[in-house]
């Protein structure tokens, strides 16, 4: 796709972008704060969810849908009167088999058109990444900034600066994991707290109101927790074509890769996933059919459940793995 | 005005939900030993070298002449046919897979046992643009952890190119090593003609069968058709076979009135044309006597689709491609609103995201051009009756609307 510098930009007057703090903001989040902001946007975001978030996009959603793509509308519905437009970007992947679920190809249209048939308006920047076919990331923000009326240069530096923050963010979390996990192979194995590695789409582990409330759970019993997604991402997705080469969601590949990677240095795991996500669907049936030798936790968080159940499946777990880590039952 | 589409959250049949997630909300796992990769690394039975294989597809609707054709005259092998499948072959499925993965998986699976204990040894799967990529790996694993260990799969997402030469290399590998390709060149465009001609049956049936002189009339001759394709070996046998079949069709008496009820199919691939997949749906609305369209098929999805025109088509509606088959139902539906059908049904399997996406345009249709859709979603639970209630609902509503008119 070629930018059109120069020839039309139709948000030119977007003075304030809506960023929906939902989905993966949580994982490009800070590029697109960067983005906008070199280019001289004010960034709006919304606040974190809430069960007030979930029922406004339940409303505007089909019933079907996925509790993070109806958190999401949620999102989106909270910032349409605050900004000038909402930023949505259309997400296909980076190869063959490094693809995002087909709920980020549609998530503009699916907010657009949710709300023209609900009757509301909204205005939508966008942006497709579709690097298979040809669209690669660089030439979608370069789009995007063409849209806003900045020059070739404005919108390359932006990028870069984007690209940058985000990067560095990733690296850092990546680092302390790694020196998180390297202080705690040392400590003598009777003083070294359970370690739990939490695999879940960021959206779901991230977000307060979804995996809130079994990352409090699982640190009020005393575990420490590990997070999937911050593991190194080039080097987790390189890992993960060792465990399959057709799986085709790059998030589940880089935790997987993840999985693998700390495989020896945690006590067990917990899969978690946003009722009833495709992806995960499938992909968590091939983790516990293949990774052994350590305890999972396969975890659905729906809205409806409340969190009691949550927190009792997660004390449980909990009293399992130090049952065993004492040389208990299972196995040990 | 009154919502003319009717409610999305009621699945086809009796009211019953997928188990929601606080029912089973967790459970916890463990299994002894180090991780293993999740494609087979074990030791396998040993094969002779020169036996023929013996070939499964899955089961999908009256394509089974053309699996037929494609294994026996392009991939030179055996072909086990499957019988139609029961609510064993289901429950099967249901047991190995797990619990809201997509329907049509459970459905594959299923016929992958059956195909198993006829005796087949290469099961085949195909790739596409969702979690249908990953199905070939995932059954593989599922099937090996049974217990069946003597078989191969010709999953063609394992051919991660896309290039001619590498999808004749790998059949080669795993079916025949001996694959003769001038032979092979000839029978595929055979096999491409034949699932041409299928899909081109089935269009004048929808179209005719609805208004029958003769109960069953129909029917026999669609039987007398595809056991024609299934005897056919030769691109001539199948040509001559299509024209008999057609003029026989054509022949039928039919009783049809100048302005009949129009009604649209479109939805999931899979789902909206396997008629044990949709319990039949097709039939059921024609025995109300409907003139039908089913858009969706081999033909017009994959081997004449254009993807450009169809984008083109709806830019008021989608800005973007929104996965496998979304762009193409949405302007299915718009040319159905179009061309004047008085109803849509948009048909597709519990939790199939792609379909759940295109739901909204599809409402925006509706509304923009007056036209009632029905969706309808089915699992391996939905049941008989359920699903007639609906239908006829639906019928009732539009034949009324269309007397009012």
């Amino acid at each position: 796709m070629q930018s059109v510098f120069g020839q039309r930009a139709p948000f030119a007057d977007v003075r304030r972008v809506g960023i929906p703090r939902a989905l993966l903001y949580y994982r490009y989040g800070i590029a697109w704060r960067t983005f906008f902001e070199q280019l001289g946007r004010e960034v709006v975001l919304d606040s974190p969810s809430d069960r007030g978030t979930l029922e406004v996009g339940d409303r505007l959603s089909v019933d079907e849908c996925c509790l993070a793509s109806k958190l999401f509308l949620g999102h989106v519905a909270a910032l349409a009167g605050r900004c000038d437009a909402v930023f949505i970007p259309s997400l296909m992947g980076y190869g063959r088999f490094e693809t995002f679920c087909t709920k980020f190809q549609a998530l503009p249209d699916l907010a657009e058109n949710a709300f023209a048939v609900a009757g509301e308006s909204l205005r939508v920047i966008s942006m497709r990444v579709e690097e298979p076919r040809g669209t690669s990331e660089e030439d979608a923000y370069l789009g995007v900034a063409a849209e806003l009326g900045a020059t070739r240069k404005e919108g390359r530096r932006a990028y870069r600066a984007a690209i940058a923050a985000q990067r560095a963010y990733d690296e850092r979390m990546a680092r302390e994991q790694e020196q998180l996990v390297k202080s705690l192979a040392k400590l003598p194995a009777e003083e070294r707290p359970l370690t739990i590695l939490v695999a879940a789409h960021p959206y779901v582990s991230h977000d307060p109101f979804v995996g809130g409330v079994v990352e409090d759970a699982l640190r009020e019993q005393g575990a420490c927790v590990l997070f999937a997604d911050e593991t190194d991402r080039a080097r987790t997705l390189k890992k993960s074509y060792d465990f399959s080469h057709s799986i085709p969601w790059i998030v589940n590949r880089e935790l997987i890769g993840s999985i693998l990677m700390l495989h020896e240095y945690v006590d067990g795991i917990v899969l978690m996933s946003a009722y009833p996500c495709g992806p995960d669907s499938m992909a968590d049936d091939a983790i516990e059919r293949c990774i052994h030798g350590k305890p999972i936790l396969t975890l659905t968080v729906d809205a409806q459940g409340g969190t009691a159940g949550v927190e009792t499946r997660v004390e449980s777990f909990v009293d399992i793995l130090s049952y065993q880590k004492k040389g208990g039952y299972l196995h040990a | 005005m009154p919502s003319l589409s009717s409610g999305p959250e009621q699945s086809a049949g009796e009211p019953r939900r997928p188990k929601r997630a606080s029912e089973e909300q967790g459970r916890v796992v463990m299994q002894p030993g180090r991780p293993r990769p999740l494609f087979f690394t074990g030791k396998r039975p040993k094969r002779d070298r020169h036996s023929r294989r013996k070939v499964a597809f899955f089961h999908f609707r009256n394509y089974e002449p053309a699996f037929k054709f494609f294994v026996e005259q392009v991939l030179d092998a055996d072909f086990i046919p499957l019988p139609p499948p029961t609510r064993r072959t289901v429950k099967i499925g249901e047991e190995l897979s797990s619990d809201y993965v997509c329907t049509p998986f459970k459905h594959i699976m299923g016929d992958y046992v059956e195909a198993l204990e006829r005796g087949a040894d290469v099961l085949v799967q195909v790739t596409g643009f969702c979690r249908l990529n990953y199905y070939g790996e995932l059954a593989q694993m599922i099937l090996r952890d049974r217990g069946y260990a003597d078989f191969d799969m010709l999953n063609f997402s394992d051919v991660g190119t896309g290039k001619v030469r590498d999808y004749v290399a790998y059949c080669k590998k795993v079916v025949n090593p001996n694959l003769s390709i001038p032979h092979g060149v000839k029978g595929l465009y055979a096999a491409w003609r034949m699932v041409e001609h299928i899909d081109e049956f089935r269009d004048l049936y929808l179209a005719r069968a609805g208004f029958a002189q003769e109960a069953g009339s129909f029917e026999r001759v669609r039987r007398s058709f595809i056991a024609r394709m299934n005897a056919a070996t030769t691109l001539s046998d199948i040509e001559t076979g299509f024209r008999q079949s057609v003029d026989e069709l054509e022949a039928l008496p039919i009783d049809k009135p100048a302005d009949p009820v129009r009604v649209a199919i479109l939805g999931e691939y899979y789902t909206a044309q396997d008629p044990s997949s949709n319990l039949g749906l097709e039939q059921k609305l024609l025995d109300m006597g409907v003139e039908l369209v089913n858009y969706m098929s081999i033909s017009n999805f994959n081997l004449h689709y254009n993807a450009d025109a169809t984008r083109a088509s709806i830019t008021e509606y989608s800005r973007f491609d929104m996965g496998p088959t979304s762009s193409f139902n949405i302007a299915a539906a718009k040319r159905a609103a179009e061309e004047g059908f008085d109803g849509i049904v948009h048909i597709k399997s519990a939790g199939c995201t792609p379909e759940i996406d295109v739901m909204p345009p599809l409402q925006r249709i509706s509304r923009d051009y007056h036209v009632p859709v029905l969706f309808l979603t089915f699992d391996t639970q939905t049941s008989d009756a359920g699903l007639d209630t609906r239908l006829e609902a639906f019928y009732d509503m539009i034949a009324m609307r269309k007397v009012r008119s």
